[in-house]
């Protein structure tokens, strides 16, 4: 399996290297949505602080935004929307290789070049700029290693599952772009959960949204402190987790059974 | 000798959703769906030995391709059994899917920005095939097909006739024995066609792989298939060889003759003369085709070597397009 990983892998780099520019725009907008967001915020906070939050803090928190919503993000819904409405998954299920493996080995290739580039970066403005600076934990970021490990799986299983959708209706794509508006503001992508309403934060907390992106930064950025918070949270993680591979499981076993197998 | 496809009452029913035009009618789609059954498929029976090449024959929405494709298990049948190279398609996971290679004309799996030789790879990689068998296979392939250098050109550079032959290398650099190929041919030129008609005549000869194919190009089945299944509305029609077929709904016989005796218009055969002894077809002196009972094509052959001045004579069956177009309007049955 390693080898086959391997060559899938090699082909997504492959494929990348003919499309420079489109990785460059993707990127430029990976790290624009967190630089307007901490532009605004930084503003708002002045030289006092919100909720807590002093300007140091948001600058931390939006580069760890940027970089775990870039090791977590997952495309493939679209990719699974197009294969079963266009008819590319009929040669996918022909091979003795579930086409899930090519789309993790998609991730792995697309999470290894982007969030590279952005921990090269994050690394020199560190080095110019104390305030996003992080302390040395060695052992916290082994623990938001794993974190981040599994809300990338679980956004892959997210986003697969969103997309097989497609064998249902042609409007996949489109519960997929809702649930990332969602989660513009449930996951933390514009602002630290503790900064929104308690209800709303609540909401983020009992479904997935905290785990798929809040979680591991706060873990990251030293926001979430203690035992009991940090395994409280892992604890979530995995539990979502494991409701998102069931429901993986169910629309696959069933969807494969309705495929009309269309286009040849 | 055990048969490597074994389908029995094999039938697929999809439901289509229906709506009538105009905006009422997508709101009532949306308030109220309404579905239709569309049997696809409908009781199909046959088993296929190994070495052999079968065609489906039959026109668009005839239920060639849905037939296929459950028995490379891409789609689940809504009842009835299927066995494939010694599994069940849909149960039959990766053991299966080394088993058997699946072409289909108008979809691809060459990484269109990459040389084929990439997707090659990663079918080597994919298939778990050894180093020495996958330079030897290669090797074989490029040669069978003639595919020189275009390996090491962009997918998105490479002819529709290239494209196919590298469709081909990358579908059976794991030598499977079942080979399912659905409009292997199209949209491709004369030349291109006959190149793929050679090399897989070649390639059944070497490694003694079934293969079964759907083609709305008659040439790929009067070249390759020693049988064809002919398939309409879902129905399987008939099924047995090509002649069989052409000898049961073909009930004339056509027989092309080149006249002489040319020298002077007084002399000439004229198509009222010819008209005596058949149905002209064509006429253009000294050209002409007669279509006459298909008993009766030797008897009249003799009658007009006497009555004419014949410089040549030949008995031909009617067109095989035209044959199948008569047996798709009028069934098989009928004609027995």
């Amino acid at each position: 399996m390693i080898r086959r990983y391997g060559a899938l892998i090699r082909n997504a780099w492959l494929v990348d290297l003919q499309y420079r520019a489109s990785i460059v725009l993707w990127l430029l907008w990976g790290v624009a949505e967190p630089a307007i967001a901490l532009g605004i915020w930084w503003t708002i906070a002045g030289d006092g602080s919100v909720a807590g939050y002093a300007r140091a803090d948001f600058a931390r928190y939006f580069f760890a935004v940027m970089l775990i919503n870039q090791l977590t993000i997952a495309w493939d819904s679209w990719y699974l929307d197009r294969w079963i409405r266009e008819g590319d998954l009929n040669y996918r299920l022909a091979r003795p290789l579930h086409p899930a493996h090519e789309a993790v080995a998609e991730n792995i290739a697309y999470k290894a070049r982007t969030a590279s580039v952005i921990l090269v970066v994050w690394l020199l403005v560190a080095a110019a700029w104390p305030a996003v600076r992080l302390s040395f934990d060695p052992g916290r970021w082994a623990i938001t290693a794993v974190a981040v490990l599994l809300a990338a799986a679980m956004r892959f299983f997210i986003s697969f599952t969103t997309g097989l959708l497609a064998f249902w209706t042609t409007r996949a794509t489109a519960i997929m772009e809702l649930h990332a508006r969602v989660s513009l503001f449930l996951a933390g992508r514009i602002a630290p959960l503790a900064l929104l309403p308690p209800a709303v934060a609540g909401v983020a907390g009992v479904l997935w949204f905290r785990s798929m992106l809040a979680f591991p930064v706060d873990l990251l950025t030293g926001a979430v402190q203690g035992t009991d918070a940090i395994l409280q949270g892992l604890g979530g993680q995995i539990v979502w987790l494991a409701v998102w591979i069931l429901a993986y499981r169910v629309a696959w076993s069933r969807g494969i059974r309705k495929y009309g197998a269309v286009g040849g | 000798m055990p048969s490597i496809v074994d389908a029995d009452r094999l039938s697929k029913t999809f439901q289509v959703k229906v709506r009538d035009p105009g905006l009422r009618g997508a709101l009532r789609a949306l308030l109220r769906p309404r579905y239709r059954d569309v049997n696809a498929v409908r009781n199909v029976t046959f088993r296929i030995d190994p070495g052999e090449i079968v065609a489906f024959l039959g026109p668009n929405g005839a239920g060639k391709t849905t037939t296929l494709k459950m028995l490379a298990g891409l789609l689940y049948p809504t009842s009835g059994r299927v066995e494939a190279a010694g599994f069940v398609p849909w149960t039959g996971g990766p053991p299966f899917k080394r088993r058997i290679a699946l072409v289909l004309g108008n979809r691809q799996q060459l990484v269109w920005d990459l040389p084929p030789e990439e997707t090659f790879l990663l079918n080597r990689a994919i298939y778990d095939i050894p180093a020495g068998d996958y330079r030897e296979r290669l090797a074989e392939l490029v040669t069978l097909l003639e595919l020189g250098d275009v390996l090491q050109k962009p997918v998105r550079q490479l002819s529709l006739g290239e494209r196919m032959k590298c469709e081909l290398v990358a579908s059976l650099l794991h030598r499977p024995p079942l080979l399912f190929l659905d409009e292997p041919t199209l949209g491709l030129d004369v030349t291109a066609q006959d190149a793929i008609r050679r090399f897989l005549i070649e390639y059944r000869e070497r490694h003694g792989a079934t293969v079964l194919l759907t083609s709305h190009y008659m040439q790929d089945v009067t070249a390759l298939a020693s049988r064809v299944l002919m398939i309409n509305r879902g129905r399987l029609l008939y099924d047995g060889a090509l002649e069989a077929l052409v000898a049961r709904i073909a009930r004339t016989k056509r027989i092309e003759l080149v006249l002489g005796g040319g020298g002077g218009d007084g002399n000439r055969v004229t198509a009222e003369a010819l008209a005596a002894f058949g149905e002209v077809k064509s006429f253009h002196f000294p050209n002409a085709v007669l279509e006459v009972r298909r008993e009766d094509a030797p008897a009249t052959s003799a009658r007009l070597l006497a009555a004419l001045p014949v410089a040549d004579l030949s008995i031909e069956d009617p067109p095989i397009e035209e044959v199948i177009r008569l047996a798709f309007a009028r069934g098989v049955e009928e004609d027995e």
